[in-house]
């Protein structure tokens, strides 16, 4: 009976597995695929030849790809976005957290409710206004999505490192004053480096989803494709290989531009789900 | 002395730390929020050299009005010459009653009203038109996606979480697994499931359906009306039930392992310990969950960019429609405004429902 229940429940283990991985599989599967093994009816598990149904990998995808100039400049420009909307949220995020979360003044609740309010803004709602905004500055594509990225970075790593701080001992801040620092020394000498973790888990999620952004993206680089990101570029994917929609490079391109965020986010799990879920179980 | 100066002090280097975070968020949120309600109210084009116009709620007349019209019989020919032997006319090749075209019979003034949708009810035929049934379409759409998602999503979630909360030999890779279809950029998962979902047996759902077969290998999940928003929640679902999932195993783990214990001394079986511990326990987690994944998915722009575009809309992806394919600044606006309050309402409905909970 035991073992019957037991086996029960890694079968439905192996499920969730199958049903969180296979379409990523599938890209993987694809991507090694030349065009004719794409089209093939009924889709292979795995690549074959079309003609002797052995087995054959196809590098073609990848090399097209590596050798995309849009899709090379897309990486360079979600590099450059993410890194530097990452540190811009950051360093406002944990000035603003130290406040909240360390220091007594008045209006704290307030400036509390507006950030936790701001963490569901929602950024549509403003596209027009921001488009408008944009366009009269004749703003740098790149640079207004760094600063409009703060939309959705600046509130959560706000809230995320004052519950940080809040939980960081007073003694710490009462001493250093004690011996005639002031806050700001105690901010960036002593407190600062003891939320490291913090830093590096709020980080990691903001330049995420700053990778991952696609409405400000597609909107603002409209009149200047150079400024493209990697999203923008894959959605508007056209190939040089086939002139119909060209899945086999899109497939490629998604691998490419997946494995080494999800390598970073298996690399730092735990800090990760504790960054996720920090917003959620109340501290 | 000394401490009311501290005090002052500590005042004083607060708001200077909090400076910087509001003057981004005032420049890039609140100061456009302005700009949006202001340019609602007028005609305003993009990069059009006509002049801009206050026309006050009129873009938000004809994103929304709505009319009822019933819809009267066409009679046959016959039957406009001789009032007693009036008859319906039928068509022909269906064998359906034929009533007047609505286009006849919706208002066209001031602003024209289309077709949205017809139906019966007691014998009669009724036509509902709306000034922008394309609008009125993504609401319904948006709507349609947002409940049903969230409500698979979280009982999905809730099932991961609780077969995952259990302690088994490699549970620390199941958590790893679960972080994947997280990681995937949306655009990037838009574009894998659109190859997924393709209408032969090169798409991965046709050749299994198939295999089944359901659906002769011909589905055309993306292009048929009636499958197109599934499609999108399928996709949804998947991409973010994992996240979901997280959510509530964290609120599972608070929950503490005695409380098991004594109900399983008391007899109590696995159904009733989770419908009066867990479930109760769990619910402050699962409301926070349930608030940020209905807000999440009420925006929901880029699935249905990516795979729809201008077929089929949601909400916000009608927005962009407007403001970049019709360069409409005033009527995307308007649009924008209307996102925003339902999203608004969303939030303080969601969040009165929790208060009321934790007050008991």
């Amino acid at each position: 009976m035991k073992i019957i229940q037991r086996a029960l429940f890694y079968f439905v283990l192996l499920i969730i597995v199958i049903y969180l991985l296979f379409p990523f599989y599938w890209a993987l599967n694809s991507s090694f695929k030349s065009e004719a093994q794409l089209q093939m009816m009924p889709a292979t598990f795995i690549p074959i030849d079309p003609v002797t149904g052995k087995i054959s990998f196809n590098l073609i995808n990848y090399r097209s790809v590596v050798e995309n100039p849009e899709f090379l400049r897309g990486l360079m420009n979600s590099t450059i976005v993410a890194i530097s909307t990452t540190l811009l949220a950051l360093i406002a995020g944990s000035f603003a957290g130290f406040a909240i979360g360390k220091l007594r003044f008045r209006g704290k609740q307030p400036s509390m409710y507006i950030i936790l309010a701001m963490t569901m803004f929602p950024q549509i709602s403003v596209l027009t206004g921001l488009f408008a905004i944009i366009n009269t500055l004749k703003l740098e594509p790149r640079f207004g999505m760094i600063l409009t990225y703060m939309i959705f970075t600046l509130p959560f790593t706000t809230w995320v490192l004052a519950a940080f701080f809040k939980f960081l001992p007073t003694a710490l801040l009462e001493s250093s004053q004690v011996d005639g620092a002031t806050f700001f020394q105690t901010f960036y000498k002593i407190l600062l480096p003891l939320t490291a973790p913090a830093l590096v888990t709020t980080g990691l999620l903001a330049f995420i989803a700053s990778w991952n952004e696609y409405l400000f993206a597609l909107t603002f680089t409209t009149i200047e494709p150079s400024a493209r990101t990697v999203p923008v570029a894959i959605a508007l994917f056209t190939g040089y290989i086939a002139h119909q929609e060209p899945f086999g490079e899109i497939m490629a391109a998604a691998v490419v531009v997946t494995v080494p965020i999800v390598v970073l986010v298996l690399i730092f799990q735990r800090l990760v789900i504790k960054g996720l879920t920090a917003g959620s179980v109340k501290g | 002395m000394l401490k009311s100066r501290l005090a002052r002090n500590e005042e004083k280097t607060a708001l200077r730390l909090l400076l910087p975070a509001f003057i981004i968020l005032i420049v890039v949120a609140i100061y456009p929020l302005g700009t949006v309600f202001y340019t609602s109210l007028t005609d305003k084009g993009f990069a059009s050299t006509e002049e801009t116009h206050f026309v006050g709620f009129e873009n938000y007349k004809r994103l929304l009005s709505l009319t009822i019209k019933e819809l009267p019989p066409k009679m046959t020919l016959s039957s406009l010459l001789d009032e007693h032997t009036a008859k319906q006319e039928v068509n022909p090749k269906t064998g359906e009653l034929v009533y007047e075209k609505a286009i006849n019979i919706l208002p066209r003034e001031p602003i024209r009203y289309k077709e949205l949708i017809q139906f019966s009810l007691f014998g009669k035929r009724y036509v509902i038109g709306a000034t922008d049934p394309d609008f009125i379409q993504a609401i319904g759409n948006t709507l349609q996606f947002t409940i049903i998602s969230v409500i698979l999503e979280t009982i999905l979630g809730l099932g991961i979480a609780l077969v995952v909360n259990s302690s088994f030999r490699g549970r620390g890779a199941m958590r790893a697994v679960m972080l994947v279809p997280w990681a995937v950029i949306t655009v990037v998962s838009a574009r894998i499931w659109h190859w997924i979902l393709q209408s032969s047996r090169v798409g991965l759902f046709n050749t299994i359906l198939a295999r089944f077969g359901i659906g002769g290998g011909q589905i055309a999940f993306l292009s048929e009306e009636i499958w197109q928003v599934p499609s999108m929640i399928i996709i949804d679902v998947w991409k973010t039930t994992p996240y979901m999932a997280l959510l509530l195993l964290a609120g599972l783990q608070i929950i503490p392992r005695e409380l098991y214990e004594a109900a399983d001394i008391d007899g109590a079986g696995k159904v009733k310990q989770f419908m009066h511990i867990t479930l109760p326990l769990l619910k402050p987690a699962l409301a926070v969950a349930l608030i940020f994944r209905t807000l999440d998915a009420l925006r929901v722009f880029d699935l249905f960019q990516v795979i729809l575009g201008s077929r089929e809309y949601s909400m916000a992806t009608y927005n962009y429609f407007q403001l970049i394919g019709n360069r409409a600044m005033g009527y995307s606006s308007a649009v924008g405004v209307i996102i925003f309050i339902l999203i608004f309402v969303f939030a303080v409905l969601y969040i009165k429902a929790l208060g009321v909970r934790s007050g008991e």
